[in-house]
């Protein structure tokens, strides 16, 4: 060996390169590093590009875990107690060294996974790629109702998040919020009850969300998560590896996957991983810095402000819920039950049960909207549009009292956030 | 082995798993039931609410507990400001002058009215609900004297009947 070669290996020795040099090094580059042993040593081109993931998923957990940092150190900084609760905020406002910057970036964050999350779902959806394929040891359905479980614990970390300022935009969050476990028919003052600890709100309240929020739904993202990634592994992949799959087997298909062959993931995936999370790190300290968090009065149960409206994830259910108490001669539905459980219980039940019922070709497996499923995607955009609908009527048109208005006849602008 | 044996065998291996599934499901549920509070530490549901010449007449607010109490001569009346559809604490609108408002095939004088200002239920000067999402019309609630010191009390846990009114004497 030359000198030359040497100095090489030992400079490769000591700073760690993404390129191996065969196909033996490269599974042990994956293999033996912790971070990475949950990857396969190669994958197809196809997985890896930009257009066909989005790469929303990795996103997702990427804005998991920077709320995970700086949960944590808000952590040390934030009293779940109903008198020092809002004061410790806005000790983060205005006395904490960089408290707005962390506060920012946590909230951002939070707002940000809710949409990658949401549109991670809608990527799935239009590929087929809960479907199997021509594999047969995939059952993708399973992770289709993982990932759906996921959106939900996504969905109530953010909404037990915004109560902890114990402002009036919380109160009256956990208020709408328990009322609506309330009017569920024969258990609801017991679920009621147990949610609150006690039968109004009070310190029991926010120590039960608090601890939900850092600690119970976490562990439960992050155990789902865990078993989420190992599903992809035991699925042989992700979906668009099916249309590899499908072109060796089905020549009449004509599927061409020229220059998708497997590469190596280290370099290949690791590097746009890194690329990912940084530009979501980015991304979120970008807004972090120049989009301010709101933070309302202290709470006060005597006053509800007016219009009260809940973050734009769930004004489609605020609309909802508004507009949909049922009355008839000889009895009432509370539209808490009807529009805040049963429909939105129907329209995540619906689209979980489709992955097992899709009955689509294989070869609309991992491509972007199948000519063979432009029904259901028709209709699964429908859903879509019907929330986005909701929230932008609810933001926009609901004013004082609830009642409809232009948005341009306000008197002020309804904050968007 | 034999038969029995194998029998035998069954049967302890299926205690075993009873008593272990038993066990487990103990310690869960008794984790469960230790988030079911025994001891409330709530301001009380029933309470005073000064003295009845103390009222102003027409209308009272009591923040705290959420109330309306109304006077008028000597009637005193309570209805809650809790909106039945889902909990916000409605306002209460004065009328510019009284007015009769049906309500199906009621017929209601009113001079105030209560709106909430989350979804909009609308609620006539009774409580009856006459607009909006709200399942039912806003509670009465019962009223006394503590004949030891003169205070008239409310108990929100006692709902009476809507056009209940405490007389005063």
């Amino acid at each position: 060996m030359s000198l030359k070669e040497r100095l090489y290996k030992v400079w490769r020795a000591l700073v760690w390169t993404f390129d191996p040099a065969d196909r033996a090094e490269a599974g042990k580059a994956i293999t033996r590093n912790f971070w990475l042993h949950w990857f396969p040593p190669r994958m197809t081109k196809r997985s890896l590009s930009w257009s066909y993931s989005l790469w929303l998923g990795t996103i997702s957990w990427v804005l998991f875990v920077i709320l995970t940092v700086t949960g944590v150190v808000l952590m040390f900084l934030y009293i779940p107690s109903v008198e020092r609760a809002y004061w410790t905020i806005k000790d983060l406002e205005y006395s904490v060294s960089w408290g707005w910057f962390l506060r920012n970036m946590h909230r951002w964050g939070a707002h940000m996974m809710v949409a990658a999350v949401f549109l991670h779902m809608m990527r799935v959806f239009y590929t087929g790629a809960y479907k199997n394929g021509v594999s047969h040891a995939a059952r993708r359905e399973i992770n289709w109702t993982v990932g759906m479980i996921l959106l939900v614990l996504t969905l109530l970390l953010s909404y037990t998040g915004y109560l902890l300022p114990w402002d009036q935009l919380a109160y009256w969050a956990i208020t709408i919020g328990v009322k609506i476990a309330e009017s569920v028919p024969i258990l609801g003052p017991k679920i009621k009850f147990v949610m609150a600890g006690g039968t109004e709100l009070g310190q029991p309240t926010l120590i039960r969300f608090y601890a939900l929020h850092v600690m119970g739904l976490p562990l439960a993202v992050l155990l789902l998560f865990s078993y989420h990634m190992w599903r992809i592994r035991k699925d042989e992949g992700l979906a668009a590896v099916e249309q590899f799959r499908l072109a060796k087997k089905r020549k009449d298909l004509q599927i061409d996957t020229s220059g998708e062959e497997p590469v190596y993931s280290t370099p290949w995936a690791v590097r746009r991983i890194v690329l990912v999370s940084l530009a979501t790190l980015v991304w979120v300290m970008f807004l972090a810095t120049f989009l301010d968090s709101p933070l309302e009065e202290p709470a006060d149960p005597s006053w509800t402000p007016n219009p009260a409206k809940a973050p734009w994830y769930f004004l489609w259910l605020q609309e909802l819920l508004a507009i949909t108490t049922i009355r008839t001669p000889w009895f009432t539905i509370n539209g808490g039950f009807v529009g805040g459980v049963v429909i939105p219980g129907l329209m995540g039940l619906a689209a979980t049960v489709w992955a097992f019922l899709d009955k689509s070709p294989a070869e609309a497996t991992g491509v972007w909207f199948h000519k063979s499923r432009t029904v259901q995607n028709i209709v699964f955009t429908l859903g879509v549009l019907f929330i986005v609908g909701l929230i932008l009527f609810a933001m926009y048109f609901r004013g004082p009292n609830w009642k409809v208005y232009w948005p341009w006849a306000w008197p002020e602008l309804p904050e968007i956030i | 082995m034999s038969d029995v044996k194998k029998k035998r065998r069954e049967v302890l291996k299926n205690i075993g798993r009873l008593v272990g599934y038993g066990v487990l499901g103990g310690v869960f549920a008794g984790f469960a039931r230790s988030l079911w509070p025994n001891v409330l530490y709530e301001p009380p549901k029933r309470f005073r609410l000064g003295k009845p010449e103390d009222l102003a007449d027409g209308v009272n607010f009591f923040p705290e507990q959420r109330l309306f109490v109304f006077k008028k001569g000597n009637e005193i009346w309570a209805i809650s400001a809790i909106c039945q559809h889902l909990g916000c604490t409605v306002n209460f609108v004065q009328l510019p002058e009284p007015k009769v408002l049906k309500v199906g095939n009621l017929e209601i004088k009113e001079e105030w009215e209560f709106h909430c200002p989350c979804h909009g239920s609308l609620y006539a000067g009774d409580g009856t609900i006459y607009a909006g999402p709200a399942p039912r019309g806003l509670p009465w609630y019962y009223l006394e004297i503590d004949p030891a010191t003169g205070m008239l009390i409310v108990d929100t846990s006692k709902e009476v009947e809507k056009g209940w009114k405490f007389k005063l004497a």
